[in-house]
């Protein structure tokens, strides 16, 4: 069974089409990266997965109901827009987000206090929440979407403002929820998370999906003709003839190759001026197939 | 049902809890007995202590004046008797009055044949308390004069010259006969009429300002995930309205405790004494709930459109208004409780629960208008609940600029 299945959506906004005819098929147990620039109709689409806006046209359905039918309950979900009540303290508050979610204050008790253990923030749990840092607070919230034990989890934008070791934390606590089976879809604009975590992508641009599939197939569209060089010495290879566009950083060197461009060619080239480290062909990365297809260069 | 009485739990608790609970339950009476105390007090001494000259064709009238105006304790007024006074004299207590020697001057002229007159000299204009005792001492002097020049005997001329006494008694429904004080019938249906609209605004200003902090917070999004928009409001709507009963319920029992006081007992027998029914006791917590659940569920439609406190306090004495209008009608109400407008006003849903308890200082009104104007205000309540639900569902997710008219409507047609 599809954990989501959105066929056909279209929602407008005055005169505004915020999302134009989307259809995207989530599998039941995948992490699914939701990735788009701002303003690409992401979160119009979340929230009307979440049941918080209707669709104009189109149907949604989760786990093979409506939205915002009893399936809803199998939901725990992230907003982009964080928000706590700020006077309120933190078990308190996850113990009633946690009732609303239909769980026993026992319960709740339980789970609240399991979770910001497992997040390392047991020090918050009695604070009210307008004395936690902002990164505090938004564990709390990835916290509470997650005290029901939900099938489904659906989050936007989830590690914006951790720093990398926050981010780090909740990228391996999504990484365990994968391995108990849940369905995972988030939005964000850090490609490499999406590249680790998730099984398949949906690029939405102008809020229609411009890519979509699974990520190995997806990649596997686009030639093998990325180049990373890590190297000490002269650069002078960098203006090789067989190279389409390169960056240096340093002493490391991304680098394109003109179509039918020969690597052992450059490889030759780069070893006379300079001791090459590492030379490896690579896939492109999901950013280049993202600027380049929402900047219209896709070649694939 | 279950999550429209949690989100009112939690409302109810984090108010009770608050610091402004606290404050507003014991500071709000504290406040208003002081306002009292401090009017009552100020104006203990106004007028008194008073150093005048009264001046008079004749030594009859002169000495009337003067037992009039010594005659009254409050006054405690000292008054020289001037007889037949020249020009000369009248000149000469004008400058004692400008030299502050005396505080006042009363000239009297009775002409035979021509209307008395008498004419008050003193530095303050608005002196109106010292002046409204020299026109009644004055007033009673001249009449009590020309009833003996009259031939009248001294006793009945002052019988008639300080009036006749009128008691009031209103006819119950059941034929028995009440003895009435219109004076604390119009005190005590303005003082149970402002003590409703007041907590009547004051909770429905608590759940707009409750909605403007988590639409300022950005919790909207979370709960609205978790819970209808309908049953949020509902909870709202409930947990800040048992705060307000609790209020109510603990001013009550103040209230209570205070009126079965020896202090209370005894003023509660004198002249304005005030009498309070069952009936009151019952349709004021329903009023006050009816109230409070339209003004409430109205201010909180305006809240979700709305960015800021500020800008909502622009809006709030315009969908306030109608209360003020109850307000304007007082005479007109207490004056004829069942005239065609007091009935209609307090059948009108904005304005009918301080109306109702205006006519019901009078006379209680009959059951049929009770339960019709309760009936309209249920049926009004659901009606603007219908609308504001819908501007709230749309409303709280609206971040960033204040809606316009065209885009409320949008937002009912989106829900």
């Amino acid at each position: 069974m599809e954990a989501i299945e959105v066929r056909e959506v279209t929602k407008t906004f005055g005169s505004v089409t915020a999302v134009d005819d989307l259809t995207l098929t989530v599998p039941q147990g995948s992490v699914y990266g939701f990735i788009g620039p701002n303003g690409s109709g992401k979160t119009t689409t979340m929230r009307m997965i979440v049941n918080i806006f209707y669709p104009d046209r189109g149907a949604i359905r989760v786990f093979g109901q409506d939205a915002g039918g009893e399936s809803s309950k199998e939901i725990g979900y992230l907003p982009e827009e964080r928000g706590l009540y700020k006077k309120m303290n933190v078990l308190d508050q996850l113990i009633f987000l946690g009732r609303l979610h239909g769980l026993t204050a026992s319960e709740a008790n339980t789970t609240s206090r399991y979770w910001c253990e497992k997040l390392q923030i047991t020090e918050a749990i009695p604070k009210k929440t307008e004395d936690l840092s902002k990164g505090m607070q938004q564990k709390i919230q990835f916290i509470a979407s997650l005290l029901h034990d939900p099938e489904l989890i659906i989050m936007d934008e989830p590690f914006s403002g951790l720093d990398p070791v926050n981010a780090a934390l909740l990228m391996d606590t999504l990484a365990d929820l994968r391995t108990q089976g849940k369905t995972i879809l988030f939005s964000t604009h850090r490609m490499d998370q999406v590249e680790k975590l998730c099984d398949s992508i949906c690029l939405v641009d102008k809020g229609a999906a411009v890519l979509a599939g699974r990520m190995r197939e997806i990649k596997s569209r686009y030639e093998r003709n990325h180049v990373v060089v890590e190297f000490e010495g002269s650069d002078k290879f960098l203006s090789s003839a067989e190279i389409a566009e390169a960056k240096n950083f340093s002493g490391h060197a991304e680098i394109r190759l003109k179509p039918h461009g020969d690597a052992q060619k450059l490889l030759q080239e780069a070893s006379a001026g300079a001791t090459i480290y590492r030379f490896e062909l690579v896939e492109p990365s999901l950013e280049e197939i993202f600027i380049w297809t929402v900047g219209g260069k896709a070649d694939a | 049902m279950r999550n429209i009485l949690l989100i009112a739990r939690r409302e109810y608790l984090e108010q009770v809890r608050g610091r402004a609970f606290r404050m507003t339950t014991i500071g709000l009476p504290a406040v208003f007995a002081l306002v009292l105390g401090v009017g009552y007090l100020s104006s203990l001494g106004l007028g008194a202590n008073r150093h005048m000259a009264v001046a008079a064709p004749n030594a009859a009238l002169a000495n009337a004046i003067r037992d009039q105006l010594v005659g009254d304790k409050a006054a405690k007024a000292r008054i020289d008797v001037f007889v037949q006074p020249t020009p000369e004299q009248r000149a000469v207590l004008v400058k004692q009055v400008h030299a502050a020697q005396l505080d006042g001057l009363l000239w009297v002229e009775t002409a035979p044949g021509r209307t008395p007159t008498g004419t008050f000299v003193s530095q303050s204009s608005g002196d109106f308390i010292t002046a409204a005792r020299l026109k009644s001492a004055l007033t009673h002097a001249v009449l009590g004069e020309r009833l003996m020049g009259g031939g009248m005997k001294q006793g009945d001329a002052d019988t008639l010259v300080d009036g006749v006494p009128l008691d009031t008694w209103q006819v119950k429904k059941d034929g028995s006969l009440v003895k009435t004080n219109a004076e604390s019938s119009l005190w005590k249906g303005y003082v149970m009429a402002l003590l409703l609209s007041m907590t009547t605004m004051i909770y429905g200003m608590n759940v707009a300002r409750s909605i403007i902090q988590e639409k300022t917070s950005r919790i909207f999004e979370v709960m609205l995930a978790i819970a209808k928009p309908g049953d949020m409001l509902a909870g709202k709507l409930i947990g800040v309205g048992a705060v307000g009963l609790t209020q109510i319920a603990i001013w009550l029992a103040a209230g209570a405790v205070i009126l079965f006081s020896p202090l209370a007992a005894a003023i509660m027998t004198g002249e304005l004494a005030v009498h309070f029914t069952w009936t009151e006791a019952v349709l004021f917590p329903v009023y006050f709930v009816l109230g409070y659940l339209l003004y409430s569920s109205l201010f909180a439609g305006l809240a979700a459109t709305c960015e800021t406190e500020q800008e909502l306090q622009m809006y709030m004495p315009l969908a306030a208004a109608p209360t003020w209008l109850s307000f304007a009608l007082i005479l007109l109400i207490i004056n004829d409780s069942n005239s065609f407008w007091s009935v209609a006003a307090s059948l009108f849903p904005p304005t009918a629960p301080v109306i109702m308890f205006l006519r019901m200082a009078s006379e209680i009104p009959p059951v049929w208008q009770l339960a019709l104007s309760i009936g309209l205000m249920a049926v009004s309540i659901w009606g603007v609940l219908w609308f504001s639900t819908r501007l709230y569902r749309v409303g709280i997710l609206m971040y960033g600029k204040r809606a316009t008219l065209p885009e409320l409507m949008r937002w009912l047609r989106y829900s």
